[in-house]
């Protein structure tokens, strides 16, 4: 009986790192894109170089967008490689299309110059259009598109080495099912 | 060349801890006076180590050095050097490394100002002081390194948070808060000493209320300012949402709050010992708590800081410290019972009583909302979110049984009351405040809430006013002083008490206000051309123009501005503006508030176009709310007034004995 009292102990500690631990899985931001399954939303935009880019004309090849700024430090720095290395692996089977999201040309093509332009379109999303559609919370966010424009997957923050190759594979499975 | 000079003082910071942690428990065991005195100067330095790196910071975000990585995501080249200098604690690793300083700077002088003083307990509070200080250290050495480089070095920054470079509040509250928070360890730390040492006496009790008085002022001071920042930044008209980090910050202040009653008991009667210990255990875990929600990014909050590797280490710590606490109050509960009898349900105990079950409900039912979401994500039950109807509709009545008891618990003496008693003491007051109400309502107010509110309030007033009274036409009776000396001198010889009288009369005020500015605000909105109006509650407002353009301070922000007129019970110009900063999704909403005795005008801009140059704002007529800010200041004041050092009757020769040292070790001898 007397030992009993030390029960106590573990009786409050226990539960409570349990709860907290628990909420470490999740970010209570991300919210899952009611866009996966659906037609990704068109788009007529002009590039940083003055070109224009319209989602019919990327129809029958997987595309990805993805949302980044030069001010979102370190995300789409970190990003940046990635998806350079994305472009070398997968560039000739899908499309990467960058959206500079809440952001002056000037600046985009700054970062681009420091951390190297991979070539492929810059958008210039202008008011923000484009992110509202995509339900874009922040950069930098990637969506994933396959040739059939049907959005497959929504990346949440950065792109690492590994995530980048799961998602390409995914997506270049999908063009395979088909 | 500079930050790794920061972040070597964060290593030496952590060591300096680490040594002053392990020298205490050695000068505690043994009584080695060496021992003691380099445990005290490692912590001093500590604390020096503490505030080099937040210096290095602070230069560092001044000149723009992109090259820190906290530096160059929170700071931009037009930032102004006021909001680049608060940046300090506005991000994540910024706050821990200031949390650090405050920290180490309450063990410093705590440990200086106790250097010869309750020489049994000190080494312990040493030891524990600079163990939770050594795991601040550790954090930013680890996990959180506020220094981290950035190759290659950026040209510009992405700026403060948007939200926090909007208002010059910034710079008030998060401090006030911080002391608080920090501030709360050294009650924790004489606790777990009591516990070890096993001295759990008068002289504690008096040591820790006055140690847990000091951090509550602050972290009073900070919840209040932190609900005026929100008023006046957000937009939306109110100043408390039960936000998960609102709750944070209540949470300890609650136990806090209870605890300061119950130690009353504790002294008083010498019961309640193992549960006011449990209640200084409490709080200082819950302000780990509300630290690991809100900067481990487990709940979303407006406040929330992004995800970080630091989560898991607060969660260590929170584990580490609940587990050691209670260890020790188990170990020592057998020496803890209470000597004093059941008394009276009529008493001043049961008053206080109640109102700790009451404060304890309290902070279990906004524990319990806020940690509802993570219960039912861990049960996979989905994403939920508690909101603010739950936690009014379940706090409002506990808050409304507080505020009574507030009045009746002064009125009731220690030990047994007579019924005859009360009825003689309450019945003033009883139609004082049935007055009140009765003037209220003709005068036009209506509504349970506010009414109520003010009924009760001018009830506990009305005992506290009524006591005072007494006291100093007493004492003017028998001393031959005028009112006026008779009643100062009657409270500074009753601090505790009549500090008491005045932090309760604040509380009152601001009960009072937050009942009718929440009951009788009164809102619209509505979309104007140029010269088009919006009437609200006798104000007229005219739209006059809309200017957009860069703003002065910072030409990378644009500025959405409306500027009206108003006329009515206030008249004048005002601007409501909508700020687009580079770095945030959504436009900054900047609310103008005209303030008056009687009642605010807020008007915040909710959508414009550039095209029409049509507006759309939001006007609220807010009743009292600047009663608040002056209902937290009085809970200052009075708290202030309550522990501020009573005169000493022989000035000479007590400054003496302060002067010497102790020379015979005088454990028996324990006062605060």
């Amino acid at each position: 009986m007397r030992y009993l009292r030390w029960l106590l102990v573990p009786i409050v500690v226990v539960p409570l790192t349990l709860l907290l631990f628990h909420g470490f899985g999740r970010d209570p931001r991300e919210i899952p894109s009611p866009l996966i399954g659906k037609p990704a939303p068109s788009f007529s935009l002009a590039a940083l170089d003055g070109t224009r880019l319209t989602a019919a004309q990327l129809h029958g090849r997987p595309y990805v967008l993805n949302f980044w700024a030069s001010w979102c430090i370190p995300g789409c720095v970190d990003e940046h490689p990635v998806l350079l290395e994305a472009e070398r692996r997968y560039g000739a089977d899908v499309q990467i299309v960058g959206v500079v999201y809440n952001d002056s040309p000037a600046a985009a093509r700054t970062f681009l110059d420091r951390y190297g332009d991979g070539g492929w379109p810059q958008l210039s999303d202008e008011g923000g259009r484009l992110a509202v559609e995509y339900g874009v919370t922040g950069p930098p966010e990637t969506y994933f598109v396959d040739a059939t424009g049907i959005v497959r997957g929504k990346q949440f923050g950065p792109l690492t080495m590994a995530a980048m190759d799961d998602r390409f594979a995914a997506l270049l499975a999908a063009r395979a099912a088909q | 060349m500079l930050p790794t000079f920061g972040h070597i003082a964060l290593v030496i910071g952590f060591a300096a801890s680490l040594f002053a942690a392990w020298a205490f428990v050695i000068g505690g065991r043994s009584g080695d006076e060496r021992a003691l005195s380099s445990a005290r100067r490692a912590l001093y330095a500590s604390f020096a180590l503490a505030g080099l790196a937040c210096g290095v910071m602070v230069f560092s975000l001044l000149t723009h050095d992109f090259s820190i990585l906290y530096v160059a995501r929170n700071n931009a080249t037009t930032t102004p050097p006021f909001f680049s200098f608060i940046s300090l604690w506005a991000a994540l690793e910024g706050s821990v490394l200031f949390w650090t300083l405050l920290a180490s700077g309450w063990a410093a002088l705590v440990l200086h100002r106790y250097r010869s003083r309750h020489r049994l307990l000190m080494p312990w509070v040493g030891a524990t002081l600079a163990a939770i200080d050594s795991f601040f250290f550790a954090v930013l050495v680890w996990p959180g390194n506020p220094f981290l480089r950035v190759t290659p070095v950026p040209a510009e920054g992405a700026g403060p948070n948007a939200l926090l470079q909007n208002h010059p509040f910034m710079g008030l509250h998060p401090p006030l808060l911080y002391l608080g928070y920090t501030g709360l360890a050294v009650p924790f730390a004489f606790a777990v000493a009591a516990l070890v040492t096993g001295r759990l006496d008068e002289g504690w009790l008096a040591v820790v209320r006055r140690w847990t008085m000091i951090p509550w002022i602050f972290l009073t001071l900070g919840i209040t300012a932190g609900a005026w920042w929100s008023y006046e930044v957000l937009g939306w008209g109110g100043y408390w949402a039960w936000d998960p980090v609102e709750n944070a910050a209540l949470l300890p202040w609650l136990t806090a709050t209870a605890f300061v009653h119950s130690s009353m008991v504790a002294e008083r009667r010498g019961s309640l010992k193992a549960w006011t210990v449990s209640l200084v255990i409490a709080t200082f875990t819950l302000t780990l708590v509300g630290t690991f929600l809100t900067r481990s990014g487990v709940v979303a909050s407006v406040h929330s800081f992004t995800q970080s590797a630091i989560g898991p280490w607060f969660l260590g710590a929170i584990a580490l410290a609940l587990t050691a606490a209670l260890s020790l109050l188990v170990w020592r509960l057998p020496q803890l019972t209470g000597t004093g009898r059941p008394t009276s349900l009529l008493s001043r105990e049961s008053a206080f009583l109640l109102n700790n079950v009451l404060l304890c409900g309290l902070t279990f039912a906004v524990l319990f909302g806020t940690l509802l979401p993570l219960v039912v994500a861990a049960t996979g039950g989905g994403t939920i979110s508690v909101g603010a109807p739950w936690f009014n509709r379940v706090n409002v009545p506990i808050f409304g049984a507080l505020l009574f008891l507030m009045g009746i618990g002064p009125a009731l003496p220690w030990g047994r009351a007579s019924w005859s008693s009360v009825r003689e003491r309450f019945g003033v007051p009883v139609v004082a405040a049935v007055s009140a109400v009765v003037a209220a309502w003709a005068l036009g107010m209506r509504g349970v809430g506010p009414l109520g509110t003010l009924g009760l309030a001018v009830f506990v007033g009305g005992i506290m006013l009524d006591e005072l009274v007494r006291g100093a036409r007493a004492r003017s009776r028998y001393r031959g002083e005028d009112p006026a000396t008779a009643t100062w001198r009657l409270a500074t010889r009753n601090r505790r008490r009549y500090g008491g009288y005045l932090v309760h009369f604040g509380v009152l005020v601001m009960a009072v206000a937050v009942a009718v500015s929440s009951g009788l605000a009164s809102q619209t909105s509505a979309t104007l051309r140029p010269g088009e109006s919006v009437r609200l509650a006798g104000y007229v407002l005219t739209y006059d123009r809309l200017v957009v353009e860069p703003l002065a301070a910072d030409p990378r922000v644009t500025e959405a501005r409306a500027e009206l007129t108003y006329g009515g019970s206030q008249e004048g110009r005002l601007a409501t503006a909508l700020r687009d900063y580079p770095n945030s999704t959504t436009a900054v909403a900047t609310p103008s508030v005209r303030t008056a005795l009687g009642e605010d005008l807020y008007v915040t801009l909710l959508a414009y176009d550039t095209a029409t140059r049509t507006v759309t704002v939001r006007v609220f007529v807010n009743p009292l709310v600047v009663w608040i800010w002056v209902g937290g200041a009085i809970i200052g004041i009075g708290s202030t007034f309550a522990i501020w050092p009573e005169r000493r009757r022989v000035p000479v020769e007590a400054s003496e004995a302060e002067r010497l040292p102790a020379r015979e070790p005088a454990p028996s001898v324990e006062g605060a």
